[in-house]
């Protein structure tokens, strides 16, 4: 129960996030599985893993991925999806602490929680970099296969 | 179609995308495709995060350039998604001048949410997090108070053009000073927690994924000044939530 009821926090502020943003109403409710996805896919890769940098990266790995797909099979930007499901991952709470290190005259503690609260933020940027790239690759391969028809299609000059 | 004519369609939409919050290399593409589409020989686009300049080229016609400066931007992400949708539209069905411009229109005055269910929204995303960083119900409820009167000082400082740094400073003051208050009050024993999910309400989680998403793109001026927005607005929250720590650190005893 430990591990569930996270998600479901997360769900309900993801949710809340697609009403700030003003995400397509038939969206809000898909883009708020991705906010739980992540946390979930958080929660299972940290009971398996010592590490407490990776399992951001994973779950990351796996709010792209969803956001990239439902982007396909919805037909609109892939943003919509993955900025609100980014949102319960990004480290507030290492912030918080860094700064709280730093006014307490706790330096050392305050440097090395500040690179860790670095350190998942890179993990964040990785995730969505390894994930888009790829998607684009795969994209473009497939493009290249359709040949005539791919290149017509084909009006920009990036992907 | 004139060249007058399509260079508007163009920055019509590409200011709707960009003031919405759309990606750089989004709008240039848009921007890109419908200009083909509706018969350019060549289209140029440069797009940064305040400005767009575009230079279209018709057969046989003198090049026309046009510049656009950005000043206020908002988060819609329903128009990106409409107009993005209509760019892909016009590729496979032409239409003409007028309807272009009537449904331009018809997209930029489409309704957002009502401003009573975003200020739930804030107050519901504070509620959240406090639950979700471990705080009791009852901590929550102060979360909840606090995500409404964020929302209510964010609205009204942006209503006076205040800067967008000094706009969050007062964003954090606001949520730590509340949570000592009901630190001393005796409603909750853990203000941190309080604190850390009422400041998840200020993150500015459409800046970072835009940046990292720009830059992968190859944009990297745009990618650059997005990804510097959101760690000034990182530390802007954290120093308006110092403030109060040190100054009231008497009253909550750290």
């Amino acid at each position: 129960m430990n591990y569930i009821t996270p998600c479901i926090y997360a769900f309900g502020a993801s949710l809340a996030f697609a009403i700030v943003f003003n995400i397509p109403r038939n969206k809000l409710l898909l883009a708020a599985l991705g906010g739980m996805l992540g946390q979930l896919i958080y929660v299972i890769f940290q009971l398996l893993i010592s590490n407490d940098v990776l399992p951001y990266l994973m779950a990351t790995i796996a709010i792209s991925l969803y956001a990239e797909v439902l982007a396909r099979l919805t037909k609109s930007p892939t943003t919509i999806y993955l900025a609100v499901a980014l949102i319960p991952l990004v480290p507030g709470g290492g912030i918080y602490y860094t700064m709280l290190y730093f006014i307490n005259g706790e330096i050392d503690l305050g440097i090395s929680t500040g690179i860790h609260t670095l350190l998942i933020s890179g993990a964040l940027a990785v995730g969505i970099i390894m994930v888009s790239s790829t998607v684009n690759l795969v994209r473009k391969v497939m493009l290249k296969g359709r040949s005539k028809i791919g290149k017509k299609l084909k009006y920009g000059k990036k992907t | 179609m004139t060249v007058t004519q399509l260079s508007h369609v163009a920055m019509e939409m590409g200011v709707i995308l960009l003031s919405n919050g759309a990606e750089t290399y989004r709008v240039e593409e848009s921007m890109h495709r419908i200009c083909i589409a509706l018969g350019a020989k060549e289209a140029e686009i440069f797009v940064v995060p305040t400005t767009i300049i575009i230079s279209v080229t018709l057969e046989g016609e003198v090049p026309l350039t046009r510049t656009r400066r950005i000043h206020t931007r908002q988060i819609d992400l329903t128009k990106v998604s409409e107009i993005n949708h209509l760019s892909r539209h016009i590729c496979y069905e032409p239409t003409n001048y007028k309807d272009l411009l009537s449904e331009i229109s018809r997209i930029d005055t489409i309704p957002s949410y009502p401003y009573y269910l975003h200020v739930l929204a804030f107050a519901f995303i504070s509620q959240m997090f406090t639950l979700f960083f471990g705080g009791s119900f009852i901590d929550s409820c102060v979360g909840f108070i606090i995500g409404v009167g964020i929302k209510l000082q964010m609205d009204t400082m942006r209503r006076f053009q205040v800067n967008v740094f000094f706009t969050h400073i007062v964003g954090g003051l606001i949520a730590s000073t509340v949570s000592v208050i009901a630190l001393r009050l005796g409603l909750t024993t853990n203000m941190d927690t309080i604190i850390i999910g009422s400041i998840m309400t200020l993150v500015p989680g459409l800046a970072i994924t835009n940046s990292i998403r720009d830059i992968i793109a190859g944009d990297y001026l745009s990618g650059l000044a997005k990804g510097v927005e959101a760690l000034l607005i990182g530390a802007a929250i954290a120093a308006g939530v110092a403030v109060p720590l040190s100054l009231l650190r008497p009253f909550w005893g750290g």
